[in-house]
């Protein structure tokens, strides 16, 4: 995988409907490759967000592969990581997203673990 | 004066929220999550992957499949895409940013060409792990895609399916193309099939016919498939083989050829003239011959008759300038010069309503009852009462119908000067009938009764010529001519072959 070429992500937004009250989620996700650990992360953090921030959000997944510059300044220490830029305070989940309720946590959509939460996606 | 309490406690809640991050690393660590690490150094952050030999591997793959053309996208069980390359990006109009992760349906729409064609893919998915096909994919922005296919379902070592592998391209063009071609290839062949003159394609190499359209086969009677593969002598086109290998040498050096009248006999015998028109042309870097033959033996015959027509008009021409020269020559030696101009034009238009008659009927002949009230037109409220005219329907040749015409003018005139219609009461009874013996003959008679008194001339007048020595001759019959006391008689004899038109 390379750094798109094509529109921004934002393009996908358009027939998503935003709800007036929530706030709008910023994402990046940092991948190397088409690595089983990257496309599962990929996969996971995209069903997380179309379920619990649908409409609300701008996911960019960024591989670094090729060129690891696009990290720069984000102190990224391993990949895959997510990066949630907005809203504030800014948090990072590293690994493969399968981890469901700790990255709802870590995205405030949850406010404490709950046990008997879904399976991950792997 | 503030507490300092907040400040410590988000200082806090972040040094613990970076302690949560740092545990999350060092666990994903742990559990194998993590393909590489970033080390900052003073060129930039370097990458330092953990899978060695299989991270190379799908390095190498990646790049490969980054630079085919064909688009190539990876999905998941749930159809979400894990992987597409820059041909699909750019086929589908979406960055890998935006795309990856999401659903294939919102990438792009599908559409398939027939009924059918979509359980058949799932089903040959389903049961073989491939399918490979053609339908059409909706881009994001409505535009539609002519796609060709190919997709393979991706397993895992243990055989479990983890998703699809699609290779696609883009045929939009080609199938553009090829709907032109089509669309083209339908008119032309309508016109081929439709055309009224016959055209035969010929291969330059072997001078043999490789297509004919059906009117060849109107026109010839040779049905498609016995002038497919002869070359044009053995269809009767040309006289024998030399002639069609000098036809196609004559043609490789000029590119057009046009034979003007080509005799020919059809399968069932009946004789043709037709015109060839022979072209060499390029047919996609392939030389082929078009002959477009033409059946011109209606034109031939038309121009036959024109021709025929032109000479019979000219003779005609001739032989009624020729009477009325005559006729204007006699005119002037009897009579009175003084009305001479009037009874030349009185005459030439006696003539004149009997070539009115003949161009009428076509030159073919004309009813004797015609010819009569045609010279009577003058006394036409009379016919019935004072003029009776009987006889059975018959049709007079050319030369006759002129002989009758100006003898009957004559006859008219002369009775309307001195005979019977220059009084009130007399009468002229104007017959003819064919008899019934052996040698059948026409006569026609015009007898006057209850005019003045009649006497025989003194003189020999153009009248008397006309109605005796110029009807003979007309007719190659007799004229015979009675000054009666009571009214001129006038009878014209002549077998029946000299005065009728031969009926077509």
């Amino acid at each position: 995988m390379r750094r798109p070429l094509g529109p921004p992500a934002e393009a996908l937004l358009i027939d998503e409907a935003p709800a007036p009250d929530a706030p709008c989620y910023v994402l990046r996700l940092y991948i190397t490759g088409s690595t089983p650990h990257s496309t599962r992360a990929i996969s996971n953090i995209r069903k997380i967000c179309e379920e619990h921030l649908h409409g609300r959000y701008e996911l960019e997944v960024v591989d670094i592969s090729q060129h690891p510059s696009l990290a720069a300044g984000e102190q990224i220490i391993a990949a895959p990581t997510l990066i949630k830029k907005l809203p504030l305070p800014l948090r990072r989940f590293i690994g493969d997203m399968s981890q469901t309720d700790r990255i709802l946590l870590g995205l405030d959509l949850r406010k404490s673990p709950e046990p008997a939460s879904p399976a991950p996606h792997r | 004066m503030s507490s300092p309490a907040p400040t410590l406690l988000e200082e806090n809640g972040d040094l613990r929220a970076r302690l949560d991050e740092a545990e999350d690393a060092l666990g994903a660590i742990r559990r194998g999550e993590v393909d590489a690490l970033l080390v900052e150094s003073a060129d930039g952050p370097q990458l330092y992957t953990l899978q060695g030999q299989e991270a190379e591997t799908n390095r190498f793959r990646g790049e490969m499949l980054a630079q085919v053309s064909d688009a190539v996208i990876a999905v998941d069980t749930d159809e979400r895409v894990i992987y597409l390359n820059a041909a699909a990006e750019q086929l589908y109009g979406f960055a890998a940013s935006g795309a990856l992760g999401r659903t294939l349906a919102m990438i792009r729409g599908a559409r398939w060409l027939h009924p059918g064609d979509e359980a058949a893919a799932k089903a040959a998915l389903r049961d073989r792990g491939e399918w490979r096909g053609e339908n059409i994919h909706v881009r994001h922005d409505g535009t539609e895609l002519n796609v060709e296919s190919g997709i393979t379902v991706l397993r895992a070592i243990s055989g479990r399916p983890t998703g699809m592998l699609a290779v696609v391209r883009d045929v939009t063009e080609r199938k553009r193309h090829e709907n032109q071609v089509l669309v083209s290839e339908i008119r032309y062949r309508r016109l081929f099939e439709a055309a009224h003159d016959g055209i035969l394609i010929l291969d330059p190499g072997t001078g043999r016919i490789v297509d004919a359209n059906p009117f060849m086969t109107r026109m010839l009677g040779f049905p498609h498939s016995d002038m497919v593969g002869k070359e044009l002598w053995e269809i009767g086109l040309l006289d024998d083989d030399a002639a069609s290998r000098e036809m196609v040498s004559r043609l490789k050096q000029a590119n057009e050829l046009r034979y003007e009248n080509l005799p020919l006999e059809t399968r069932d015998g009946r004789h043709r003239n037709l015109e060839i028109v022979a072209n060499l042309y390029d047919e996609d870097g392939r030389p082929v011959i078009q002959c477009s033959i033409r059946d011109i033996t209606e034109r031939m015959r038309t121009e036959e008759h024109v021709k025929l027509l032109m000479a019979e008009v000219n003779h005609r021409a001739k032989n009624l300038l020729a009477v009325v020269q005559a006729v204007a020559h006699q005119t002037a030696k009897h009579g009175d010069p003084a009305s001479f101009a009037a009874r030349l034009s009185d005459r030439i238009e006696g003539l004149a309503a009997s070539q009115d008659l003949l161009v009428k009927n076509q030159w073919q002949g004309i009813e004797v009852a015609d010819v009569v009230e045609a010279q009577l037109a003058h006394f036409k409220d009379l016919i019935g009462t004072r003029v009776l005219i009987e006889g059975p329907r018959a049709r007079l040749a050319m030369a006759a119908a002129q002989g009758i015409g100006m003898a009957l003018h004559e006859l008219v005139t002369n009775a309307a000067k001195y005979g019977a219609l220059s009084n009130l009461v007399g009468k002229v009874r104007i017959a003819w009938h064919i008899s019934s013996t052996a040698h059948p003959a026409f006569s026609m008679s015009w007898l006057e009764d209850g005019g003045p008194k009649v006497a025989p001339p003194t003189r020999n007048g153009f009248g008397q010529i006309v109605i005796g020595r110029m009807a003979e001759a007309a007719v190659e019959g007799v004229a015979e001519i009675v000054y009666r006391e009571r009214g001129l008689s006038w009878i014209l004899s002549a077998p029946v072959e000299n005065m009728l038109a031969m009926v077509v």
